[in-house]
């Protein structure tokens, strides 16, 4: 028999371990390949929104990546631990380095190619049906979903780097260093040492220094630019917590005597473990934080949609009315609307005035001037203005500005003379939809209004703000209005104002109902592409700790049997295994959920604190509760599977008398 | 007193799975009694390993019956069973059977936890045993880095924590060079003398076989002879040596 047929027939053998690396890596190549179709899809990446879809994806992106590259370097940890020893009897055999060289590059190129074949096909599959998901629940028809060259070169070339650095590592550790020792070291346990807790209280104060950085710098605009940063830190802090955790809790613990004997073997097993799982730990940990947070704020922003829609746009429907533009007359607008029922409950009218001015570099300007009893009325308010004042009017729910381009007056040129106002009151509040050139008003009182449509030449208008009774039922009528206002258009004489407001605008109908489509369907896109990547991360989590359970249940099951033969019962065996794996899943499970609710804490200052705004910490008990009952499901088949496995194999190894 | 007593004790292999079937045990009679110090002794594959897991309760004979102090074991449910192994027996084997996790004081005091002991009377109970058997200075290492001997007296300080009537032995010195087989033995021998606990133990090595008072002989899964110490270790040696001879088999 040849060596050929030799190493065959064992690979032949242990074909089990081959298709356990082949599905890591296959699933590593899904993973990472539907990300890209995601982070890489046109129509999402140039979607309308303030946000663009890849910054927002910025940290789950980082998540997932890492994630991938740790994935794909324990599989092949796992892989190669267990052919090392194999490699050393071939060695003995009389198979030089160089052979063996060959053989890991060979079996592990051969492996790395199907998996790169595979991984693409089911994550190209799956992403399609997401796509198609997408397509059928939320009903976004403008985002398909498409294949292209960069998702395969990223994906291939994140892969190859990955599995060089993996096999280099390979060689290096099967040659260079001694696999005996190797061995050893896996067997000692670290004492625990003040170093050790000393260091451990330095990871959390950086954990607690990074949410609290956080919650101060998460505001205004740039606010976001640091978050990346932060979380690093948050990472980095939680890594040197989590890899120190257990020793500074078992040195707590010590101090008791009676209750560390007590649970002797549950917490010295779980410490030796422990060190061993601290990368694991640490990569569920952050995966389950950033899905929590991420699904958090989003099914926020989704479910908000509406209370966004309202701020967005106070009045149901709003035009703009000129002599030659929508003059349709106001009972005819409302026929429209009640024709089905749906009541029209107020109608409110401004007249307003804009005034155009062409500055040095012949850019056009636009004032826009409101009467008084008009602004008091559409804000309930009493305010009063001497004829020379006028009152800086900002049409956003911003803060109030602490200076404006008017402090030294308003001046208007009316013939040869100047018309200047001062500024009595500077207020900033979306009180009318956004149309046309209705963000800036200067509110004037009534007599001047009249004197300046006399004085300067401008465009007069009627805002027309109308509530409805139900406008979520106000679709079909705004269509028709618009096609009313579109119709009178066409048959009426161009607009005769000197190219200066951009004809088209003054058409325009701004309405609740589709501003809350509009915001549905790109609030609607994020929803489910963050549900995607959460349902990535939570199957791929899952995957990290069960395949750390079981790569290791060879381990256990000799601890098992140790104890067996000293006379240990089943029951306790039972609530051994039970306590172990509850405390592996649920670690990461009740850290990440921490992490991700002060994460919440921190980034809601941004739209003014969670007490302003309760139903967000409604919607994180949501996700979190959904998220822990789907991790106990994971973890109560975990159990069941690790103590059936554990039994059996204790059984028989009892029967074949090798205790 | 009688302590131990196996009654008709056969063991068949490969019964039920379809494989050839092995006779490892073919009528053993044993009757071993409060205080004794016995070997049991037999070529390899003589069924010395499946005698000793029977009468300790580790496994099921296909039949006849094994008593220890008046209770029997086939008739004990498994959780029982292994109640009554960690109250009343203990265990030494070949590989110490320590666990890596734990200290040696740890490893000691693990039966008692098991047990649910208090805190003092463990703690009286591992500094008597560790003065005993020399190990006081190793207690808080790890299994790993102590030697061979040390494991096995930790392993022996562990088997007597609970103060059991009898404690099995497979071979004890299986793992172990001369020097430490020779502490090892002593210890045996100073438990058997100071706490009147009974020894049983499981060996090919006439060495340590000549410290115990009384050796058996099994061949082929069989009794085959016996013999008792009368004179001093080294005539005994001699006897167990001869009788090995006689025995066949290495
Ligand atoms: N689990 C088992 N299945 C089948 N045969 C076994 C098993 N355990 C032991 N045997 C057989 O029983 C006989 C006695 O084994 P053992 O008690 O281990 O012998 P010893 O300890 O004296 O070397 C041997 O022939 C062995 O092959
Ligand atoms: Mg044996």
């Amino acid at each position: 028999m040849t060596f050929n047929k030799i190493v065959w027939k064992m690979a032949k053998h242990h074909y089990k371990k081959y298709i356990f690396y082949l599905v890591c890596n296959s699933l590593a190549v899904t993973f990472f390949f539907m990300f890209t179709t995601v982070y890489l899809n046109k129509q999402l990446v140039e979607m309308e929104q303030s946000e663009g879809i890849q910054y927002v994806l910025s940290i789950p992106g980082v998540a997932l990546f890492t994630f991938t590259i740790f994935f794909m370097s324990y599989a092949h940890h796992i892989f190669m631990k267990k052919r090392r020893s194999e490699f050393g009897l071939f060695m003995t055999l009389g198979m030089t380095r160089r052979e063996i060289s060959k053989l890991i590059v060979l079996e592990n190129s051969i492996i790395a190619l199907i998996s790169l074949i595979i991984g693409v096909l089911i994550g190209a599959t799956l992403s399609k049906f997401f796509f198609w998901l997408l397509l059928k629940f939320v009903g976004i028809q403008e985002i398909l979903f498409q294949l292209h060259a960069k998702m395969f070169l990223y994906t291939v070339i994140v892969f190859l780097v990955m599995f060089f650095v993996a096999v280099g590592q390979s060689l290096y550790l099967t040659f260079k260093k001694n696999i005996i020792t190797n061995l050893k070291n896996e067997k000692i346990t670290e004492n625990v040492s003040d170093k050790h807790a000393r260091l451990g209280g330095i990871g959390l104060l950086i954990v607690i220094g990074s949410i609290i950085g956080l919650y101060f710098t998460y505001t205004g605009h740039r606010g976001g630019d640091f978050l990346l940063l932060w979380s690093l830190a948050t990472f980095i802090g939680l890594y040197i917590v989590l890899y120190h955790f257990t020793s500074l809790l078992i040195e707590l613990i010590k101090k008791n005597k009676g209750y560390y004997y007590r649970r002797l073997l549950y917490l010295t097993n779980i410490n030796y473990k422990y060190k061993r799982l601290t990368s694991v730990m640490m990569l569920v940990t952050v995966m389950i934080m950033v899905t929590l947070l991420y699904s958090t704020i989003i099914l926020f922003t989704y479910i908000t949609t509406e209370r966004e829609a309202i701020e967005e746009t106070p009045f149901d429907v709003a035009f703009i009315q000129t002599d030659s533009t929508n003059n349709v007359g106001i009972d005819a607008v409302k026929a429209i609307f009640e024709q089905n029922g749906n009541r029209v409950q107020r109608h409110v009218s401004v007249p307003i005035y804009s005034y155009f001015q062409k500055d040095y570099y012949e850019v056009v300007h636009a004032y826009t001037f409101m009467s008084l009893d008009a602004f008091n009325e559409l804000t309930s308010s009493q305010f009063e203005l001497k004829n020379n004042e006028f009152i800086y009017f900002l049409n956003e729910n911003t803060e109030t500005p602490e200076s404006i381009p008017y402090d030294q007056g308003l001046r208007i040129p009316s013939g040869s003379d100047e018309i200047i106002y001062d500024v009595k009151e500077v207020i900033a509040e979306k009180r009318m939809n956004t149309l046309s050139n209705l963000s800036e008003i200067f509110v004037i009182n009534d007599t001047e209004l009249s004197r300046l449509k006399r004085s300067v030449d401008g465009l007069a208008a009627v805002v027309h703000l109308i509530n409805l009774e139900d406008w979520q039922n106000s679709k079909t009528e705004v269509k028709k209005l618009k096609q009313t206002f579109e119709s009178l258009h066409a048959s009426t004489p161009a607009i005769n104002v000197e190219h200066i407001v951009p004809e088209d605008e003054l058409f325009q109908i701004s309405s609740r109902i589709e501003g809350y489509e509009k915001n549905k369907n790109s609030n609607g896109i994020l929803f489910f592409v963050t549900i995607f990547l959460s349902v990535l991360f939570f199957i791929g989590s899952f995957f990290l700790l069960y395949i750390q359970l079981f790569s290791e249940v060879d381990k256990e099951l000799e601890r098992i049997r140790k104890l067996y033969r000293i006379g240990i019962t089943s029951k306790e065996i039972k609530r051994m295994i039970s306590q172990e794996i509850t405390t592996i899943f649920m670690i990461p499970t009740l850290l990440g959920t921490t992490l991700a609710l002060l994460y919440i804490l921190a980034m809601a200052t941004d739209i003014g604190g969670v007490i302003a705004n309760p139903e967000i910490i409604l919607h994180f008990l949501i996700v979190g509760g959904s998220y822990f009952v789907l991790q106990f499901a994971f973890l109560f088949y975990a159990r069941k599977k690790m103590y059936r496995l554990l039994s059996t194999k204790l059984a028989h190894s009892i029967d074949k008398a090798n205790i | 007193m009688t302590i131990l007593e196996a009654n008709n004790i056969f063991k068949v292999y490969g019964e039920f799975n379809g494989e050839r079937e092995t006779v490892a045990l073919n009528n053993i009679n044993l009757l071993i009694n409060r205080g004794d110090f016995v070997a049991i002794m037999g070529p390899s594959g003589s069924g010395k390993t499946t005698l000793l897991n029977i009468l300790s309760g580790i496994d099921q004979p296909t039949s006849g019956e094994v008593t220890i102090g008046g209770e029997n074991l086939n008739e004990m449910k498994s959780d029982a069973l292994a109640h009554f192994r960690r109250k009343q027996l203990g265990f030494v084997f070949q590989d110490f059977n320590l666990l890596d996790s734990l200290t040696v004081k740890e490893n000691i005091m693990l039966p008692m936890i098991l047990e649910k002991k208090n805190l003092t009377e463990m703690e009286e109970k591992i500094h008597e045993l560790a003065s005993l058997f020399e190990i006081k200075s190793i207690l808080n290492k790890y299994p790993y880095h102590i030697s061979g001997g040390q494991q096995q007296r930790t392993a022996v300080s562990r088997a007597l924590v609970n103060e059991p009537q009898i404690i099995f032995a497979d071979e004890p010195t299986g793992n172990l060079d001369s020097k430490s087989s020779t502490a090892i033995m002593e210890c045996f021998e100073r438990i058997v003398d100071k706490m009147s606990t009974t020894v049983l133990l499981v060996t090919h090595d006439v060495f340590a076989a000549s410290y115990c008072q009384k050796v058996i002989f099994i061949r082929d899964g069989a009794v085959h002879s016996s013999i008792s110490k009368t004179t001093n270790r080294n005539a005994f040696l001699t006897e167990i040596m001869d009788n090995l001879t006689l025995l066949g088999g290495r």
